[in-house]
């Protein structure tokens, strides 16, 4: 078994034990979705031009907070630590991380989809829509897995992580906007913003692929 | 060779980058308030351009000096080049933030807003909060801590090559939607000869004046690593 195949696995079974991590993570963004109904009125009129923004803000909270706390645990327990010093590369731990995360993510995502489609009545879950989520949610979770190693062990890091990753992630905001609401037909043509989603999950992941080795090096 | 030759400049840079930066500033005030020609429409608004133009300049050189600090930082292991990376991104910092106000200074009158989303200022604006994020980083950490300047030096990295993306998808997320009608009168005909070189003057002013705030801000951060390293050694000889 690969290394990276291993991480991963022992970073799901932890998550699948420890549920309440990841659980926090979906019930804050069901409460999201939730909390925008409220405030922009979701329940009347045509909620759709609101709702891809509704939706990928929402993900990239619920990313960041969950990628967030995963890492925390690992460094109180030192786990981290004890991975570092194993003989696997660290790109190898890195790549058995995210891939972790992004089906962690992918997860909670799915059913999002499926809640804001009962809830607003407009049809979510088409192939097109789950790939422009799966491109989006592998630029954004590469990045803040880097990012969430980093700012760990760092005092604040609860308020640091959105800080960081958020400036970082317009990018993948905008793409990941347009294309959702192209797929909508609420805007011409998703080829050119999946196209720039694509450029950046590209990039995020390439990038923390390198700089990863280099962040954790000691 | 080289190395030594830059530690004779930077041992010079007490008595070298005041003077000049104080001879500089003076001569743009001057040349900003007095010396160049009121702009025919704007009238005297223009005149911010010789504050707004240089900083963003400055703010560029600052960011370009975090980059290749920070590479040096994971390359080297060398925390001085990350006092270097902290000192020009605080400078960074101050200039992106005076370039986006003096620009909400000069849009209320010409455009008739403070603030509009057009590509340039909303990328200037990410920018900004890029590197002060950056900044925040590295304050919520120790001045010793190796770790933490690693990091420090990863975000700056990522956030160096994230850039032209920010600029890319910005541009196309405006220029796809209808223009602000504000924002015509843009193309703005080539600068006549006095102001160019009052515009010349204000780069080099705003340029010395970047230097020295790095520099300062650079020493300031080694005398705080020396005196973290200082308690340390006391705090260890008191225990003992």
């Amino acid at each position: 078994m690969s290394p990276a195949v291993a991480v991963m696995a022992k970073d799901l079974r932890l998550a699948w034990r420890d549920r309440a991590g990841w659980a926090s993570a979906g019930a804050f963004a069901t409460i999201a979705v939730l909390t925008y109904s409220f405030a922009f009125d979701l329940a009347t009129g045509d909620v759709r031009p609101l709702l891809p923004g509704v939706l990928w803000t929402t993900f990239l909270f619920a990313g960041i907070f969950a990628g967030g706390q995963s890492f925390a645990r690992e460094s109180e327990e030192g786990t981290f630590d004890a991975l570092l010093l194993s003989p696997v590369s660290p790109t190898m731990i890195y790549v058995g991380k995210a891939t972790a995360n992004v089906l962690a993510m992918l997860a909670i995502e799915f059913a999002q989809l499926l809640l804001a489609t009962i809830l607003f009545g407009t049809s979510l879950v088409s192939p097109e829509l789950l790939v422009i989520v799966f491109i989006g949610t592998v630029g954004a979770v590469s990045l803040t897995t880097l990012l969430s190693t980093m700012s760990a062990s760092m005092r604040g890091r609860a308020m640091l992580l959105p800080v960081m990753a958020l400036p970082l992630l317009v990018p993948l905001l905008i793409g990941a906007v347009r294309a959702t609401a192209a797929s909508l037909d609420l805007d011409a043509g998703t080829a050119p913003w999946t196209l720039l989603l694509g450029v950046f999950a590209l990039w995020s992941t390439l990038l923390s692929v390198l700089l990863f080795p280099l962040a954790v090096e000691r | 060779m080289i190395t030594s030759t830059l530690r004779n400049l930077y041992g010079w840079r007490w008595l070298a980058i005041p003077p000049v930066t104080g001879v500089a500033v003076m001569a743009m005030i001057i040349g900003a308030l007095i010396v160049a020609p009121p702009e025919a429409i704007e009238g005297d608004v223009q005149r911010i351009l010789y504050l707004h133009f240089p900083s963003i300049l400055a703010a560029y050189g600052a960011f370009a000096v975090v980059f290749v600090a920070s590479i040096v930082v994971l390359w080297r292991g060398d925390l001085r080049y990350d006092a270097v990376a902290r000192g020009a991104a605080s400078v960074g910092v101050l200039f992106t933030g005076l370039t986006l106000a003096t620009g909400a200074l000069w849009g209320k009158p010409v455009w008739g807003v403070y603030w509009t989303w057009d590509a340039r200022l909303t990328s200037t604006l990410v920018l900004f909060l890029i590197y002060a994020a950056y900044l925040l980083a590295r304050a919520m950490a120790d001045e010793l801590d190796e770790q933490a300047a690693r990091f420090a030096a990863v975000f700056a990295i990522l956030g160096a090559f994230d850039i032209p993306l920010i600029m890319f998808s910005v541009t196309w997320w405006r220029t796809l939607h209808p223009q602000p009608i504000v924002l015509r009168g843009l193309e703005r005909p080539a600068l006549p000869p006095e102001m160019l070189i009052v515009l010349l003057i204000a780069f080099l002013g705003i340029s010395a004046l970047a230097v020295w705030l790095g520099v300062l801000r650079t020493d300031t951060e080694l005398l705080a690593k020396r005196t973290a390293v200082l308690r340390a050694t006391i705090d260890r000889r008191e225990g003992a």
